[in-house]
């Protein structure tokens, strides 16, 4: 398959980056390409100018702070991800979450930014980026602005981000002590989701603060607010979560399609919040 | 529509530690930038959504389906292909060999892409478990094989491998 | 009575050509063809070029069923670097509608390479040949088509009902074809039976194997000597060519096929005579050579995919002890759109009635149908697959409700190794096997106590974990007699089968050998290799076998291709023959040089000599030099009789099957397949994980051990894949719902189980080589799959009725408290 005609630049710098991107009504990042090209050889998307931040070095990073956040620039690969000692020890899930994104070609050109802002519904990050409580910091010819991840997917390829502007990088805060599960539905190993859940936990034998995120059943990443309010205050136990998670269902939206009905989306993110907030439990630091 | 007349690029890059340079037009896939503009033709295409593995190679040093990258992309970088595993005429690598010896290779449209894979990942790790040698080749599709004897043949590489080592530390 | 004993002449051959293969026909050799496709050398179709070539691009309906009011090519013809346009209407006056297989009404049908009207989402409606692939496709964007879209009908058994929208006015229906088999006498059964088992339907989905290399031609009309060049990856080329021929108005001499390597066919890759057709009347028009790589979106929507069945109102009769005497059944396949290589599976279905089984009793009503859907082609266990599948449910629907153990039930009624040759109600004679035996070994692999043991402790666990334990037993029935065609339309001019080979001695003593197979992947130039090398007294390494298909240079018949799991029989024992008749020429040249008979002389290592003595001996290359260019040295009563250059037709021995009764021997071997897996099901999910996987073949003599296992490695991962991850879907507009490999979930590595295999031996008394076809398998995996899911759903549960179990149909039949779609009757 092959894309339509397309002009094609690679700066050196996010703001040279940013100016190209301002050139043209119809121009797009490409960062590692392993969705956007095949949009394009499907030639079902418009475009006219490609501006290739893959060999920025200055958005390819991975910073651990003393307090144990993380910043991560937005063309780090999922790649770079897996096999960051830095992030391993700091937020052990999310490299685990990279190292199970569909197979090793694409994690070694896929980036996190290029994940989050082409925002599928079934895909891994939005999800966890928004239970993680992670800011996604973002460049335009205005200087830098920084946004919640919980205010930045609005749906499919639709993010706070807008013309002329450029994801730059992503801070996951320090998780002092909370736990981190994620659930997933998956029509065949390391493959289509059909339901996923994201969950951080703060306790001390009783919920202090909980969030739960939502993939698969919603244009972005949904919380799950009615099950996070029946847990918060809650003495934690597996049986105060199986109580809480069919509150999950409330307000969610998902869809049919040829690989599962909405019913059974539905239904299944039941099981992957209850799943996810277990395992949070599990991996809470004492 | 935009039109290609604006939008050719010199494209440098060295393959098989050979040096190209050539025009591409923005649009051009490097797959076809392989096969069609260079006539390296042992990178094969099997899909056109980026599943199959099919033109998997190694861009500086990074495991890379080509068909999901530009031609343009990949100016100034150092690209190894199936044809660069072992030399035209010459002897099979012990990875290939172990193919061979294993029968992992049916019809062969997806070995050259396999054999990327399977390199990229002895590399890294040298004695992988079944699992991780499946994890590993979870982007190349097969169609003939099952997969059972190309995850053989890794494992028969990976242990002929460690014996060499063994012996020449002996 | 159909006379299965064969003539004393043949036995003596066989018995024979055995004692001749041995030394290195049995051995795992390792492929002489990997080091080119190792070493990425392989010569597949898109690596073909020719000088002042265009690239093809075809225009494909988006709609599933619509009028084309008008194509205006105007603006793609304008675009700098377009070479030519062709539409439907413009092809349709250069060439004659393609033959059909079909009788009347379905007959009458009358295909161009392009569409003049849209049946299916992909019909190819136009054509653009350019100066590079994105030109062409640029340029088929600017094509304008006013459609008028119909209403779309892509059920096969609601395009019988004659209020359906109707694809081909010319024939007034949807009708393929309709007829009744009936063997035996099932009313009689029914009527006496203990028990009577009533399945309200299954279902057998649609999904293809995708070879990994889409198809693909090159054509040139060359317009100095009207030869049609052919660089095409099809699989059966010696079909397309009959096809073709009277189409484009050619003779069979004009029309040179060849290709050299192929990344997988499946029977995927039969029937591309439409898009050939299509390339050569474009290259006629615009003088150039016309290129065309098929896209996998353009494959997966408009290449062929396996057949779709629906069987209705099936009941099955069975005794108290457990025998099973039968079924009765309707059966409706869905053609799809167009009748490609249909309605062939109408007929190839029944190698297998009564499948492993002792079924006397059978009486299926057969109807095939036209849908909005892409045209069926063969697929790996083509037509047989479907039917297995659906016997070996209707087997663990008796043990489910009738409370016998699936494997007795199985034993008590599988053919018995006594039975053998045995012959099936519709006339087929079984060849070989040993059913309990190969049973036995599946459950072997899989520890089947253990499984059982785990089964009791998984469950009492509490987890919410379930495991299921199945079984497939299923044949692979190999070397078609073609005759069986006149089942389906008692006109067409088919019968028997066959294969050429030859084997020549080259000028400086090379020994050398062409096929009239087209392999895909199987190994041909070993296994031809190994049998030549016994018969000639070489080595493997020193016969040479010409790779790929060559029409102009190669042997062939009209049956020559690669389908249908015969080369183990066809292409082999062509090869043997063209193999033993050079080995009597130079018998026949050594004996002249040597002054001795013929019959004392021995042929090792390259040398002919009399009785094996050193010193009186003369070496392949004396032998070709006396043929070729010393031939005043020879007697003239040798020189004249021997050419070096020996070509040999293998011809399976059939008679013609009767289309009245529809009975006949219609294939020559049954290879068998028995797998055992177990399985874990999730509870809350529906999601099926394979814990063990085992699979036995019985193929006969094998040539290639290791290819074999190949083989079965290779029918089991698609097999799997079919059974939980891959299907095609389409909406109720005829719009494909998974048209790439992004929403067609072709099985990776992590999704096929390491699979455990075992095998048995019990060679075809039929063949020379004692070998049966087994590449296709029958596949065991969905009928396995499908038994250990129904296993772990456990008593009373719903029936499995599809073959086809994604985590949310599984999730629906763990929930399921309605109809369970079976019920049984006992006297």
């Amino acid at each position: 398959m092959l894309l339509r005609a397309v002009e094609y630049v690679r700066p050196d710098s996010p703001v040279e980056a940013i100016a190209a991107l301002r050139s043209s009504r119809h121009a797009r990042v490409l960062a590692g390409g392993q969705s956007l090209v095949n949009v394009l050889k499907h030639r079902v998307a418009a475009c006219e100018l490609l501006v290739d931040i893959s060999r920025i070095d200055e958005l390819r990073f991975i910073d651990a702070g003393q307090d144990g956040s993380v910043r991560i620039g937005a063309a780090t690969t999922y790649d770079e991800l897996d096999r960051s000692s830095q992030l391993r020890a700091s937020h052990p899930r999310v490299a685990e979450v990279a190292s199970g994104t569909v197979d090793q070609q694409v994690r070694c050109r896929g980036t996190i930014g290029g994940n989050a802002c082409y925002n599928d519904p079934a895909s891994n990050f939005p999800p966890l980026l928004v239970a993680l409580g992670a800011t996604m910091r973002i460049e335009s010819a205005d200087g830098p602005r920084e946004v919640d991840a919980e205010d930045f997917f609005f749906a499919p390829f639709e993010t706070a981000v807008g013309t002329g502007e450029l994801l730059h990088s992503i801070v996951l805060p320090p998780l002092s002590g909370r736990g981190v599960g994620h659930s997933s539905i998956l029509l065949a190993q390391d493959s289509w989701a059909l339901a996923r859940a994201c969950a951080v936990i703060e306790a001390n034998g009783v919920v202090q603060d909980v969030r739960l995120v939502l993939g698969c059943v919603g244009p972005a990443p949904v919380r799950a607010r009615a099950v996070e309010d029946r847990l918060r205050g809650a003495q934690l136990s597996a049986g105060a979560i199986e109580a809480a998670v069919p509150a999950a269902r409330e307000g969610l939206t998902p869809v049919s399609d040829v690989h599962a009905s909405a019913e059974y989306r539905l239904e299944m993110a039941v099981v992957v919040a209850q799943r996810a907030l277990l395992q949070a439990a599990e991996h809470l630091s004492a | 529509m935009s039109s290609d007349a604006a939008a050719i690029h010199a494209v440098e890059v060295t393959i098989n530690g050979e040096r190209y340079e050539r025009p591409a037009l923005a649009r051009q896939l490097l797959v076809h930038f392989l096969r069609d503009t260079l006539g390296l033709r042992g990178t094969h295409i099997g899909c056109d959504t980026g599943n199959c593995g099919a033109c998997t190679v190694i861009c500086d040093g990074r495991l890379t389906k080509s068909c999901m990258l530009l031609a343009a992309q990949a100016d100034g970088c150092e690209i190894t292909t199936v044809e660069g595993l072992a030399p035209a005429r010459g002897d099979l690598t012990p990875l290939q060999a172990a193919f061979n010896a294993e029968h992992g290779v049916q019809c062969g449209y997806c070995t050259p892409g396999m054999l990327m894979s399977a390199s990229f990942l002895l590399e890294r790790n040298p004695n992988p478990s079944e699992h991780e040698i499946r994890r590993g080749l979870k982007g190349n599709i097969c169609r003939c094989t099952g997969y059972e004897n190309i995850v053989r043949a890794v494992q028969s590489a990976a242990r002929a491998a460690a014996a060499a080592t063994a012996k020449g530390n002996s | 009575m159909t006379d299965f004993t064969a003539p004393d002449a043949v036995v003596e051959t066989i018995e024979s050509v055995q004692q001749e293969l041995g030394r290195w026909t049995g051995k795992s050799i390792p492929r002489k063809e990997d080091r080119r496709l190792l070493k990425g050398q392989g010569q597949f179709v898109d690596d073909a070029w020719m000088f002042r070539q265009g690239y093809v691009h075809f225009l494909r309906s988006p709609h599933g069923h619509a009028n084309i009011r008008s194509i205006d090519t105007t603006k793609a013809e304008a675009v700098p670097g377009v070479y030519a346009t062709m539409t439907g209407a413009e092809m349709a006056e250069q060439c004659e509608p393609f033959f059909r297989i079909a009788p009347d009404p379905a007959a009458r049908i009358e295909e161009y390479p392009l569409a003049l009207k849209a049946r299916f989402q992909g019909d190819a409606v136009a054509v653009v040949l350019a100066e590079t692939r994105e030109l062409a496709r640029d340029a088929a964007e600017l094509i304008e088509v006013d459609y008028e879209p119909l209403p779309a009908v892509v059920d096969a058994v609601r395009a019988a009902d004659p209020r359906s929208p109707v694809l081909h006015e010319e024939i007034g229906s949807n009708l393929a074809w309709h007829g009744i088999y009936d063997y035996g006498d099932i009313d009689w059964a029914l009527e006496n039976a203990d028990h009577v088992v009533r399945i309200d339907r299954l279902h057998f989905h649609r999904f293809s194997s995708t070879p990994l290399e889409c198809q693909g031609a090159l054509v040139n009309w060359d317009p100095g000597t009207d030869q049609i060049e052919i660089l095409s990856n099809i699989q059966f080329p010696m079909f397309a060519t009959q096809v073709l021929g009277p189409s484009l108005g050619v003779g069979q001499d004009q029309l040179l096929w060849r290709y050299q390597d192929s990344g997988g066919a499946f029977g995927n890759k039969i029937a591309m005579y439409p898009q050939i057709a299509a390339l050569a009347l474009i290259s006629r028009k615009a003088g150039r050579p016309a290129k065309w790589t098929e896209y996998r979106s353009e494959h997966m929507l408009s290449c062929g995919m396996g057949n779709e069945r629906t069987f209705l109102d099936i009941e099955v009769p069975v005794m108290r002890d457990g025998t099973i005497l039968g079924f009765r059944m309707r059966a409706f396949d869905d053609a799809g759109a167009y009748l490609h290589y249909e309605p062939l599976g109408a007929v190839i279905w029944s190698q297998v009635v009564p499948g492993c089984y002792r079924f006397k009793h059978v009486n299926v009503d057969y109807t095939e149908t036209l849908t909005n859907k892409c045209p069926t082609v063969p697929n790996r266990g083509y037509s047989r697959l479907q039917h297995l599948w659906m016997i070996e449910r209707l087997v663990d629907t008796v043990a489910h409700e009738l409370e016998f153990d699936p494997v007795q039930l199985r034993k008590l009624n599988y053919v018995q190794p006594e039975d053998y040759p045995y012959e099936t109600p519709n006339g087929c004679i079984y060849d070989s096997g040993d059913l309990p035996l190969t049973l036995d070994k599946a459950l072997a692999l899989i520890d089947y106590p253990s499984a059982r043991e785990r089964q009791r402790s998984v469950a009492s666990s509490g987890a919410g974990k379930r495991i299921g334990i199945g079984i497939g037993s299923t044949l692979d029935s190999g070397t078609n007699n073609f005759g069986q065609a006149r089942i389906i339309n008692p006109d067409l001019p088919f019968s028997g089968n066959g294969e050429a080979a030859t084997v020549r001695l080259d000028l400086y003593g090379e020994i050398f050998c062409t096929l009239g197979s087209s392999p895909t992947g199987q190994g041909h130039e070993t296994t031809a290799a190994q049998v030549v090398a016994d018969i000639l007294g070489a080595s493997p390494a020193d016969v040479r076998v010409h790779a790929g298909f060559n029409k102009e240079h190669g042997a062939y018949v009209g049956f020559s291709g690669t389908y249908a799991s015969q080369f183990a029989v066809t292409g082999i024992n062509a090869a043997i023959g063209a193999a033993r008749l050079l080995r009597a020429e130079i018998a026949t040249v050594a004996a002249a040089a040597l002054q001795c008979e013929g019959a004392d002389i021995q042929l090792e290592a390259g040398v002919a000599s009399y009785r094996g003595d050193g010193e009186r001996a003369i070496p392949l290359i004396g032998i070709a030099n006396l043929v070729y260019a010393n031939n005043a040295e020879l007697p003239p009563e040798v020189a004249d009789g021997v050419s070096l250059n020996c070509r040999y037709v293998y011809r399976p021995p059939f008679q013609v099957p009767d289309p009245v009764t529809k009975r006949g021997n219609l294939t020559l071997t049954y290879a068998v397949q028995i797998h055992a897996c177990v399985i874990e099901l999730d509870e809350q999910t529906g999601q099926v994980r394979i814990l063990d996987y085992g699979a036995v073949d019985d193929c006969g003599n094998r040539i290639n051990p290791q290819i074999v296992e190949g083989q079965v490695h290779g029918a089991t991962g698609l097999g799997v894949g079919a059974a939980l991850y891959e299907a095609f879907n389409y909406s109720e507009a005829g719009q494909l719902l998974n048209a790439s490999f992004y929403d067609y979930h072709a099985v990776t590595a992590l999704d096929v189980p390491a699979i455990k295999t075992d095998h048995l031996e019990s060679p075809s008394p039929f063949t020379p080589n004692g070998a049966k076809g087994m590449g296709e398998g029958g596949g065991a995996p969905l009928a396995t799959i499908c038994s250990a899911i129904q296993d772990a759903l456990g008593p009373g549960a719903e029936l499995v009725s599809d073959s086809h179990n994604p985590p949310e149909r599984v999730w629906r039949l763990l929930r399921s408290t309605g109809a369970r779609g079976v019920e049984v009757q006992t006297r």
